[in-house]
């Protein structure tokens, strides 16, 4: 247990609950007491968290990522990919983070990441738009 | 007769015949492709189900389950390298045998323990579960919420490494089923005048979250920019003996019962079937010390125990809704997606579904014998060739179509994104997920449940315990959230016992 960590985790736990709980004392009769004692018991359960590390929690780090900077590239062109997606149309935006999260982690062989992304794009295409046609966001170009 | 008919025509069918096949062939590929899981798969699948036939649909997840499981055997026989959590077990006599050059064996020991496993898990699900939901008749609105507090309760003392943190994790999960319209009144929670929050937070979404995003950003630090060399993955051709086979039987009858035990506990998973089953075949040895050095039957308990963990999970989900792990609570979401309501009510409502789905669970488990057979396992062993870099942007468009095809909002995919970020972190700072899965699946029903009684007792709480069966279950539900405690009185007490007599 990472004391720290515990301790913010527990306060945020808390912090949930007594939004939620000052949120359920709004609703009136039995719509309301529902979620009010589940709120109550999400606060004490984080405050629980919270006094147990406080009292208790070892102060050696538990580290949160394998390797912080590849998970934030990661975790960056993926926002940018779903902020694309109603942009650039599904398949446009699928393609461009296919090809982007690989070179951006170091993969150095752009023929068959080219091949791989052609193959992958048309294999959803066949499956969600040709066979089962399921409406995705549209392709920008198809405005022109 | 009807019902068999009914279930025999559903599951025969070309379509469920299809999805059982094709699943089981691409559950092999996930299990054998480290950092990819079946939870992580049957979630990114659900979304699809939506427009499929309920058999067809849960075909699909049985093959995918019960494939992967034996997909993981691949790389942790070859490599030493789990494909699944629950192969771990699989690697200890696994690998040794594969560096004497007997790969292939141990695939075909793990291939048929697994095809065993699963076989005698499923047999107990079509033989326990239906007993179980006719005795669950007798159950009323009280019951069934304290079966909801029992299962939330085990799965959260259970799962993760602290109690607190699981219940915790459950609460959290039963507040977020509250999201939405209440069911009994129709006013919004929660919903801060967002109109597309009226429905409530969509399960699939958050699932596909939570269980896909994580092993994605995993993957990506982990930036595998090679795969493996095919001179890595080459197997010599082998054969098995009747007499090993022989040798082999007590084994697998004995952790195939420990599976099938393993399974229908909430909370215990795979894993802990293979380790106990491995435990237990290693103290039944007359050689215990050969054990970890390639004992065949090490492959054959380990992988018998992890497979017959798979159905056996089943018959808590389908009798009173408590899925036994998480692939169990999906399966729960896919019935669910149908408009079924999983507990009591869905053996007697549903039976041939239900038998259909019972059914399915143990023909993708002797499909594996087909689909994981020895030229099988070569081509699936070549997928590992595969550099894991190129996974991490092709799962994450696999998660936005299936997300998006939903309820054709984008704003389900941000939802899923935060719901995965959020997943990331809580399991990195060791709070279990499936309670939160677990309390947003029965958060519904432990309501309406709860308040129905009440509503009948008119208010009186005391109603809520005095039947014998609802004083049982709640008698039970606190004894599980009180054990942690319990333990660490127990723990303090023995200590002082042991202390030396300072005066």
């Amino acid at each position: 247990m990472e004391r720290r960590q515990d301790i913010v985790l527990g306060a945020v736990f808390a912090a949930m609950g007594l939004f939620a709980a000052v949120k359920a004392a709004a609703y009136s009769g039995a719509t309301g007491a529902y979620p009010m004692a589940l709120s109550l018991v999400l606060v004490a359960f984080g405050l629980l968290v919270a006094v147990k590390a406080a009292l208790r929690g070892r102060s050696v780090p538990r580290p949160l990522t394998e390797n912080t900077g590849r998970a934030l590239l990661t975790v960056g062109l993926s926002v940018g990919y779903l902020a694309l997606v109603p942009l650039l149309g599904f398949y446009t935006a699928s393609a461009l983070v296919v090809l982007a999260i690989p070179l951006s982690l170091g993969f150095r062989q752009p023929l068959f990441l080219v091949v791989v992304t052609a193959v992958f794009v048309a294999i959803v295409w066949a499956v969600f738009s040709l066979v089962l046609e399921k409406p995705l966001p549209a392709e920008f170009w198809q405005d022109y | 007769m009807d019902v068999l008919n009914e279930i025999l025509g559903g599951v025969f069918a070309l379509g469920s015949m299809a999805a059982m096949i094709g699943a089981s062939i691409l559950g092999v590929f996930i299990g054998a492709l480290p950092g990819l899981n079946p939870v992580m798969a049957i979630a990114l699948l659900l979304p699809l189900t939506y427009s499929m036939e309920p058999l067809v649909a849960l075909g699909m997840v049985a093959g995918i389950y019960n494939g992967s499981m034996y997909g993981g055997a691949i790389p942790a026989i070859l490599l030493r390298i789990p494909g699944t959590p629950a192969a771990i077990a699989t690697t200890f006599d696994g690998f040794p045998m594969a560096q004497r050059g007997e790969a292939a064996r141990a695939l075909k020991i793990a291939c048929w323990s697994s095809a065993l496993g699963g076989t005698a898990s499923a047999i107990a699900l079509m033989t326990i579960g239906p007993v179980l939901a006719r005795a669950t008749l007798a159950f009323g609105p009280a019951e069934y919420f304290w079966i909801a507090m029992f299962g939330m309760a085990s799965i959260g003392v259970l799962v993760g490494r602290d109690a607190v943190k699981g219940l915790m994790a459950a609460v959290l999960g039963l507040l977020m089923g509250t999201v939405g319209l209440d069911q009994l009144s129709g006013t919004p929670r929660f919903t801060f005048d967002q109109v597309w929050l009226l429905s409530g937070l969509d399960l699939i979404v958050i699932l596909v979250g939570l269980y896909a995003l994580p092993p994605v950003i995993a993957l990506a630090e982990a930036a595998d920019l090679k795969g493996l060399s095919a001179a890595a993955l080459r197997l010599e051709p082998a054969k098995v003996s009747w007499r090993e086979v022989r040798g082999l039987i007590p084994t697998w009858v004995r952790s195939s019962l420990i599976g099938i035990g393993v399974g229908i506990l909430p909370g215990a998973g795979g894993n802990i079937a293979a380790f106990l089953s491995y435990n237990a075949a290693k103290s039944a040895s007359k050689e215990p010390e050969s054990f970890g050095k390639g004992n065949p039957a090490g492959v054959a308990a380990a992988e018998c125990g992890n497979n017959a963990d798979n159905a056996a999970s089943m018959i808590p989900a389908l009798t009173l809704g408590i899925p036994g792990n998480v692939v169990a609570a999906l399966v729960l979401g896919a019935l669910l997606i149908h408009g079924l309501q999983p507990g009591p009510q869905l053996f007697h409502k549903n039976p041939g579904l239900v038998g259909g789905f019972m059914l399915q669970m143990l023909l993708t488990s002797l499909l594996i014998l087909a689909v994981g057979g020895a030229a099988a396992t070569r081509v699936f062993a070549q997928v590992q060739r595969l550099p894991g870099v190129l996974l991490v942007p092709t799962v994450l468009v696999l998660m936005a179509v299936g997300v998006y095809v939903i309820n054709g909002r984008v704003i389900d995919l941000w939802i899923m994104f935060v719901a995965g970020l959020a997943g990331y972190v809580l399991e990195k700072v060791e709070v279990p997920l499936a309670p939160i899965v677990l309390g947003l699946i029965l958060g519904p029903m432990a309501e309406q449940s709860v308040r129905r009684a009440l509503l009948i007792s008119r208010g009186d709480v005391t109603e809520l315990v005095t039947r014998p069966i609802s004083m049982t279950i709640a008698s039970a539900t606190l004894l599980l959230i009180l054990w942690p405690i319990l333990q660490v009185w127990l723990r303090a007490r023995r200590a002082r016992a042991h202390e030396p007599d300072m005066s």
